[in-house]
C-alpha cells in the first residue's frame, strides 16, 4: 500500500507535466514550428489504441482464456498493410473536405445526410459506453488497489458527511475535467489539436515504459525469463498451460474467436472515433503513414511482449487467475515493491486518460455536429453562437464520460475489462461496410448505408449490449436462456438457433450479415440523389488526376452573393477573426471585380469553400444546411446552369458545337473584306445557333462614341438606336472601359437604373456585353447579346465562346481598319508628290525669270571685251550682276551676292536690281551708289534677315581708269603681265548698319589687263575631301589664259570647278564677269 | 547484381498489389486451417509453439512493413531509372 497523498501528488504532478507539454506544443503550433508533425509522434499518438484494456485487461484475458488476447493487436498489424492505400485515401478525402469525425466522413460520402450523421453518432455514443466504462473502472480499481481507498479519495471529504459516491465517480469527474481542458479550447475541430497529440504521445511513452519496466521486473527479476515461467506452469498444471496456449474447438479462444477478434480489431483500429481522430484528422502529412505502418505495430508488439509472462507469473504467485486484470499492479505490491506499483499505476492512468480524452472529444464533436447542430442551425445565427457552440462541445465531452460512468455502474464487476472493450469494438465494426463500400463502390448509397447501420446496430444491441446489462443482474429474466416470450429462436446469444460460437463471433456474424446485405441490396435497388452522386464521385475518385474532373461548373447561384455576405455568415459560427483569415486565404491571387465580388463563375467554388470551412467546425451536413438556408434567406439558390449545347457538359474539352461555331465564324471573317457584311453574318450566326433574341455590335468611332454598327433580332428599338458614350454608368461602357465581359444572368438583380428600365420594358432576362478586342490590345467595340427567355444563359463556357468570337471580330476590324489606313496613306503620298512637282515647276519658272533679269549679253564697248555668266546652284539663287553703259566710253559694273539661295534671296536680288536700276539713272560715284543702296535696302534686309555683298565699279574708256567701291564682296582680281592683284576697298556688307561710309579707289588700266569679277561660289566649291577650290587654283587657271578670249576663260573655269566638285553638284551659285582690255 | 536485386525489390514493394497480397497472406496465416499446424502443446525453447509462432510471425510482418515504408520513401531516388 502507498500513502494516498503520495499517489495524489504523483498523479497531479504527472497531469501538470502533461499540461505543460500540451501547452508547449500549442505554442509551437502557433509559431508554425510544430513538434507533433513528425512520424514518431504520429505513431505514438496512434498508440492511444492501447488503453487500460491493453495495459491491465490483456493480462486478465491471457490468464483466464489464454492466447485470444493477441488477435486484438495482431489485427492492427495486419491492417498496416492496407494503410498505404486505404488509410491514405481516407486521409486525403478528409483533408480535402475538412472532415471532423468518422460520422462526418460517412455522412459526407452519402450526400451529407444529416440523418446518417445522427445515426452514426447515436451508435457511437451507445457503442462507446462500455469502452469508457472500462477505463473508469480500471482507474478507480487501480487506485483502490494501491491506496486501499475507494476511488479517488481526498482527506478533506471525510469532514463532509456526503453520501459516499459510487466507485469511479471521482475518476469520471477527473477525466472529464482533463478532457475539457485539453480538447475543447477551440471550436474548429478540423484543424489539428497539437497540444492534445503531444500529450497522448507522452502518455504512450509513459505507458509503454511502465509496462516494460513492470514486465521486465516480473519476468527477469522475480523469475528466470519466459522459458522458466512456462516451465514452472507446465510443471504445476500442464493442462492449464495447454488450455492457455492453444486454441480450442469452440467458445472463447477458438479458431472462430481468433477470426472474429482479428476482424474486430482490424476495423476498430481505424473506425473507433478516437482512432479516426488521431490517425486521420491529426495526421499532418500523408508520408507519416508509411513510417507509422511499422512503428505502430512495433509499439504494440513491445506492449504485449510481457503480457503472457505476467499472466503466468500471476497464476504462479496467486495460485489462480482471480483478479488477473490487475496483476500488473498487484504483483509488484506482492513482491514488496510498492514504488514499482506506482509506476504501473501511472502507466495505467496514462492509458486511460489518453483514451478517454481523445474518445470523448471525438464523440462530442460528432454529437455537436450531427445531433445538436441540426437543431441549432434552425435558429437565425447570432453573434454569441461561437460561445454557445464551444460550451455545447464541453457539455458533450462530459456527457460522453458520464454515460460511460452510468454503464459502469450498471454492469459492475461482472465483465472482464477486455470483454467490455470488445462490446465497443463490435459496435465500431458496424461502420465498416458503409465506409469501405463508400470508398470503393460508387453505387453504394444513403438508403443502403442507413439501413445497414440500423440493422447492424439493432443486432449489436440485442446480442451484446442487452445481454451485458442482463448479466449484471439488474433484471431478473430468463430471456438469455429461453428467449423472449419463450421463443428459443430469438435467444440473444443464439440468434436463429446459431450456437457453438463465442458471443463476439455470434454478434459479428449476425450484425455483419444483416448490415452488409442491407447495404448491398438497397444500394442496388435505390437510386442516388444528385448531391449524393457528386459526393460519391469525389470520394471514390479522390486520387483521379485533375484532368479527369469536369472543367465547367454545372451549377450557378440564381442571385449573386458577395464575399462580405459569406464572411458575415462564417463569422457567426467560427468567429470574425478566423472567418477573415479563411477568406483571405481562399482569395489569394484570385481576381476580384470592381464590386468586391468574385466572378459569377467563381461563386459555386466560393460557396463550396464556405461550406468546407464551416464543415471544419460544424461538420459537413450541418455546414451544408447552414449555407443552404442562408442562400434561401437572401433569395438565392443553386440551380443547374443552362446547358447551351445540350451534349457535353462535363467534358474538359470544348463541345463539338462550340468548335463548329468557331469554325463558321472564321469562315465568315475570311469570306469578305467588308466589315458590315462580316458583322451582319456573324450576328446571324449567333442568333441562329443560340437562343438569343437580339445581338448588337457597337464600334468605337473617331469621336470616341460607341456607335451601333450592326444589329439583328427582334425589338430593342432603344437598345439599337442609341450609341453609348464611354461611361461606367452603362453596362456597355463598363465592359469597354473594364476590358471585361459584363453579363447578367438575371436582370431582376440589376442595379443600374437606366439599364433596369430598358430591360424591363424590353422584357430582357439576361444579357452580355463582350468587348471586341484581340489579345492584349484595347477594345475596339462591344458585342452585345440579349435573351428574353432564358435566365442563366451565360455559363463560363458560353461566355468564353462569345469572347473568342469577339476576338475574331476584333481581328477582322483591325484588318479592315489597317487596310483603310494604308489606302489613306497612299493617297496622301500621291498628293504630296503632286504638290512637290508643282513647286519644282514653279521654282524652275522662277529660275528662268531670274536668269532673264540678268543681262542677256555683255555690253559692247570700244577697247574692251567683256563676258559674263551666272550658274545658279538650285532653282533660284541670290547672285546678281549688271552693266550700265553711259555714253560710248563709260560703263558701270555691279556684282552682288545675297546671302542664301532661297526664294527670299531671289526676291531680295530682284528688289536690289530695281533699286539699283533706279539709282543708276543719276550719275553718282560708286561709293555714293553703295551708300544710297544700303540706306534704301537696310529695312528690307533686316526684316528678311539677309545680307548683300556688292562690288561696284565704273570704267572710263577714255582714260582707261577704273574706280570702284566694295561692300564686303569677294575682291575682284586684276591680272597684268603674268602677275595679279586684288582690288581692295573698305566697306561693310549691305544690311548690317544703316549709315555706312564706303571707300572709293581707282586704278589705271593698261592694254592686256584682265579684270575678273566673281562670287564666292567658285573659291568655296568643295571636293569630296572637303578641300576648297581656293583663290590660288583660280589665279593659276586665269594666269595661263590671259591671251584667250574672255568667253573661253569662263568656260574653262566652269569646267574646272565642276570637275573639282565632281561627283557632287555645285553647292553655291557661281557668277563671273571677265573684262579684257585690248 | 546485389544492386539490381535491391532495385527490383524496391519497385515491387511500391506496388499496391504487393501490399494487398501481403495483407491477404497475413490473414490466411493467422486463421484456420493454417494456424492449426502450430496449435500443439509442445514447448520448443521452453515456449509454447503457438505463442512462439505468433510472436515470430508478428516480428516478421513488422519487418516486412518496415521494408515497405523504406521502399515508399525511396520514390525520389529510384524514380528516374528504367
Amino acid at each position: 500500500m502507498l500513502g494516498i497523498n503520495l499517489v495524489w501528488a504523483v498523479a497531479l504532478l504527472y497531469i501538470a507535466l502533461l499540461f505543460m507539454v500540451a501547452y508547449y506544443a500549442d505554442l509551437r503550433q502557433k509559431a508554425g514550428r510544430s513538434i507533433t508533425a513528425n512520424p514518431v509522434v504520429y505513431s505514438l499518438s496512434i498508440a492511444v489504441y492501447a488503453t487500460t484494456w491493453t495495459y491491465y485487461g490483456s493480462v486478465g484475458k491471457a490468464a483466464t482464456t489464454g492466447l485470444d488476447f493477441l488477435p486484438i493487436y495482431l489485427g492492427p498489424t495486419l491492417t498496416a498493410f492496407s494503410w498505404w492505400f486505404l488509410l491514405k485515401k481516407i486521409v486525403r478525402i478528409s483533408k480535402e473536405n475538412n472532415i471532423t469525425s468518422i460520422a462526418d466522413f460517412i455522412s459526407s460520402r452519402y450526400g451529407r445526410s444529416q440523418w446518417l450523421g445522427a445515426i452514426i453518432t447515436v451508435i457511437t455514443l451507445m457503442g462507446i459506453m462500455p469502452y469508457i466504462a472500462l477505463q473508469l473502472r480500471a482507474v478507480s480499481t487501480s487506485f483502490t488497489i494501491i491506496t486501499g481507498y475507494h476511488d479517488f479519495h481526498l482527506g478533506i471529504l471525510e469532514y463532509f458527511h456526503l453520501p459516499s459516491p459510487h466507485p469511479g465517480f471521482f475518476s469520471a469527474l477527473l477525466l472529464a475535467l482533463f478532457s475539457v481542458l485539453f480538447g475543447a479550447r477551440h471550436l474548429v475541430s478540423a484543424e489539428r489539436h497539437e497540444g492534445m497529440v503531444a500529450a497522448i504521445a507522452l502518455e504512450s511513452i509513459v505507458k509503454l515504459a511502465a509496462m516494460l519496466i513492470v514486465g521486465g521486473f516480473i519476468t527477469y527479476g522475480l523469475y528466470d525469463g519466459m522459458g522458466d515461467l512456462f516451465a514452472r506452469l507446465h510443471e504445476r498444471d500442464p493442462a492449464l498451460l495447454t488450455r492457455l496456449t492453444t486454441l480450442g474447438g469452440s467458445g472463447d479462444n477458438s479458431y472462430s474467436s481468433m477470426f472474429s477478434l482479428l476482424t474486430l480489431s482490424m476495423s476498430a483500429v481505424m473506425l473507433l472515433p478516437r482512432q479516426f481522430q488521431v490517425m486521420v484528422l491529426e495526421n499532418a502529412r500523408e508520408e507519416h503513414l508509411n513510417s507509422a505502418a511499422w512503428r505502430f505495430p512495433a509499439y504494440m508488439f513491445l506492449m504485449n511482449l510481457f503480457v503472457m509472462p505476467i499472466a503466468v507469473a500471476g497464476i504462479l504467485m496467486t495460485g489462480s487467475s482471480a483478479g488477473a486484470d490487475y496483476f500488473v499492479l498487484t504483483l509488484p505490491i506482492r513482491a514488496g515493491h510498492p514504488w514499482l506499483a506506482l509506476v504501473a499505476f501511472l502507466g495505467g492512468f496514462s492509458a486511460s486518460a489518453g483514451m478517454v480524452m481523445v474518445e470523448s472529444i471525438a464523440v462530442s464533436t460528432m454529437l455537436l455536429n450531427h445531433v445538436l447542430m441540426p437543431a441549432v442551425v434552425k435558429i437565425t445565427p447570432r453573434n454569441w453562437f461561437p460561445v454557445l457552440l464551444i460550451n455545447l462541445k464541453r457539455f458533450g465531452i462530459i456527457l460522453v464520460i458520464l454515460l460511460g460512468y452510468l454503464y459502469q455502474g450498471m454492469v459492475g464487476e461482472s465483465y472482464l475489462l477486455a470483454n467490455m472493450g470488445l462490446i465497443s469494438f463490435s459496435a465500431a465494426v458496424q461502420f465498416a461496410p458503409a465506409l469501405i463500400g463508400g470508398l470503393y463502390w460508387r453505387r453504394g448509397n444513403k438508403a443502403g448505408a442507413i439501413a445497414g447501420l440500423l440493422l447492424g446496430f439493432a443486432v449489436w444491441s440485442y446480442t451484446l449490449l442487452f445481454p451485458s446489462l442482463m448479466q449484471a443482474g439488474h433484471w431478473h429474466s430468463d430471456i438469455l436462456t429461453v428467449g423472449p416470450w419463450g421463443l428459443a429462436l430469438l435467444k440473444p446469444q443464439a440468434l436463429f438457433g446459431l450456437t457453438g460460437l463465442d458471443p463476439w463471433t455470434h454478434a459479428l456474424f449476425w450484425s455483419m450479415f444483416l448490415n452488409i446485405s442491407a447495404y448491398l441490396s438497397l444500394s442496388i435497388i435505390c437510386n442516388q440523389g444528385e448531391k449524393e452522386q457528386e459526393q460519391a464521385t469525389r470520394f471514390v475518385k479522390v486520387f483521379a488526376p485533375e484532368s479527369e474532373s469536369p472543367q465547367w461548373e454545372t451549377k450557378r447561384l440564381s442571385k449573386p452573393v458577395t464575399i462580405v455576405q459569406f464572411v458575415n455568415l462564417m463569422s457567426k459560427f467560427i468567429g470574425e477573426q478566423q472567418a477573415s483569415a479563411a477568406i483571405s486565404d481562399y482569395l489569394g491571387d484570385r481576381e476580384i471585380d470592381g464590386k468586391g465580388g468574385v466572378s459569377e463563375f467563381e461563386l459555386p467554388s466560393l460557396k463550396r469553400f464556405v461550406e468546407k470551412t464551416l464543415a471544419g467546425s460544424l461538420g459537413g451536413a450541418a455546414a451544408g444546411a447552414v449555407v443552404e438556408s442562408f442562400l434561401s434567406d437572401i433569395g438565392s439558390k443553386m440551380e443547374s446552369v443552362y446547358d447551351i449545347f445540350s451534349t457535353v457538359r462535363t467534358s474538359r474539352d470544348q463541345s463539338r458545337e462550340a468548335l463548329f461555331v468557331r469554325l463558321r465564324a472564321s469562315e465568315i471573317m475570311n469570306r469578305s473584306l467588308r466589315l458590315d457584311i462580316i458583322m451582319e453574318d456573324l450576328l446571324a450566326l449567333l442568333l441562329r445557333e443560340f437562343k438569343l433574341d437580339l445581338c448588337v455590335i457597337r464600334l468605337l468611332n473617331d469621336q470616341g462614341v460607341l456607335q451601333v454598327r450592326s444589329f439583328k433580332g427582334e425589338g430593342g428599338e432603344r437598345i439599337t438606336a442609341e450609341d453609348r458614350i464611354l461611361e461606367v454608368d452603362t453596362h456597355v461602357g463598363e465592359a469597354f472601359l473594364g476590358r471585361r465581359t459584363e453579363f447578367f444572368n438575371d436582370t431582376t438583380y440589376i442595379v443600374k437604373p437606366i439599364a433596369k428600365e430598358i430591360f424591363q420594358r424590353e422584357g430582357i432576362k439576361s444579357f452580355a456585353h463582350v468587348p471586341i478586342s484581340s489579345e492584349g490590345s484595347p477594345p475596339v467595340g462591344i458585342l452585345s447579346v440579349f435573351s428574353r427567355s432564358i435566365v442563366g444563359l451565360f455559363t463560363e463556357q458560353f461566355v468564353e465562346l462569345l469572347e473568342s468570337l469577339a476576338g475574331q471580330l476584333a481581328q477582322a476590324v483591325r484588318i479592315v481598319s489597317e487596310r483603310e489606313a494604308r489606302e489613306g496613306e497612299r493617297r496622301q503620298k500621291e498628293a504630296a508628290q503632286l504638290e512637290n512637282a508643282r513647286v519644282t515647276r514653279d521654282l524652275e519658272l522662277a529660275k528662268q525669270i531670274q536668269l532673264s533679269l540678268l543681262p542677256e549679253s555683255a555690253p559692247q564697248l570700244a577697247g574692251v571685251r567683256i563676258a559674263c555668266r551666272c550658274t545658279p546652284a538650285t532653282h533660284v539663287g541670290g547672285d546678281y550682276y549688271d552693266f550700265f553703259q553711259r555714253g560710248n566710253d563709260q560703263l558701270d559694273l555691279v556684282m552682288a551676292d545675297v546671302s542664301g539661295h532661297s526664294v527670299g534671296a531671289a526676291l531680295i536680288m530682284v528688289e536690289t536690281r530695281s533699286v539699283l536700276r533706279a539709282q543708276m539713272q543719276t550719275t553718282m560715284s560708286t561709293r555714293e551708289t553703295l551708300r544710297v543702296l544700303n540706306e534704301l535696302l537696310y529695312d528690307d534686309l533686316t526684316r528678311a534677315e539677309l545680307f548683300i555683298t556688292m562690288f561696284c565699279c565704273t570704267y572710263d574708256g577714255a582714260h582707261r581708269t577704273l574706280s570702284y567701291a566694295n561692300a564686303g564682296h569677294t575682291r575682284p582680281l586684276l591680272f597684268r603681265a603674268g602677275s595679279w592683284r586684288e582690288l581692295d576697298a573698305d566697306g561693310l556688307i549691305l544690311g548690317v548698319k544703316q549709315e555706312v561710309l564706303f571707300e572709293e579707289k581707282s586704278v589705271q588700266l593698261e592694254s592686256g589687263d584682265l579684270l575678273f569679277l566673281y562670287t564666292d561660289g567658285i573659291i568655296e566649291a568643295e571636293n569630296a575631301e572637303r578641300e576648297l577650290f581656293g583663290e590660288e587654283r583660280l589665279c593659276a587657271i586665269v594666269s595661263g589664259m590671259l591671251e584667250g578670249e574672255p568667253e573661253s576663260v569662263i568656260d574653262r573655269i566652269m569646267a574646272e570647278v565642276a570637275a573639282f566638285c565632281c561627283p557632287a553638284p555645285l553647292q553655291d551659285d557661281i557668277s563671273m564677269v571677265v573684262m579684257k582690255l585690248l | 547484381m546485389k544492386r539490381r536485386l535491391k532495385e527490383v525489390v524496391i519497385r515491387r514493394l511500391k506496388l499496391k498489389d504487393t501490399w494487398v497480397i501481403c495483407f491477404a497472406l497475413g490473414l490466411v496465416m493467422m486463421n484456420y486451417p493454417f494456424i492449426s499446424i502450430f496449435n500443439k502443446s509442445t514447448l520448443p525453447f521452453g515456449i509454447p509453439l503457438l505463442y512462439l509462432y505468433l510472436l515470430i510471425g508478428w516480428v516478421f510482418s513488422i519487418f516486412i512493413v518496415y521494408l515497405f515504408s523504406r521502399a515508399a520513401g525511396h520514390e525520389s531516388e529510384s524514380g528516374g531509372e528504367p
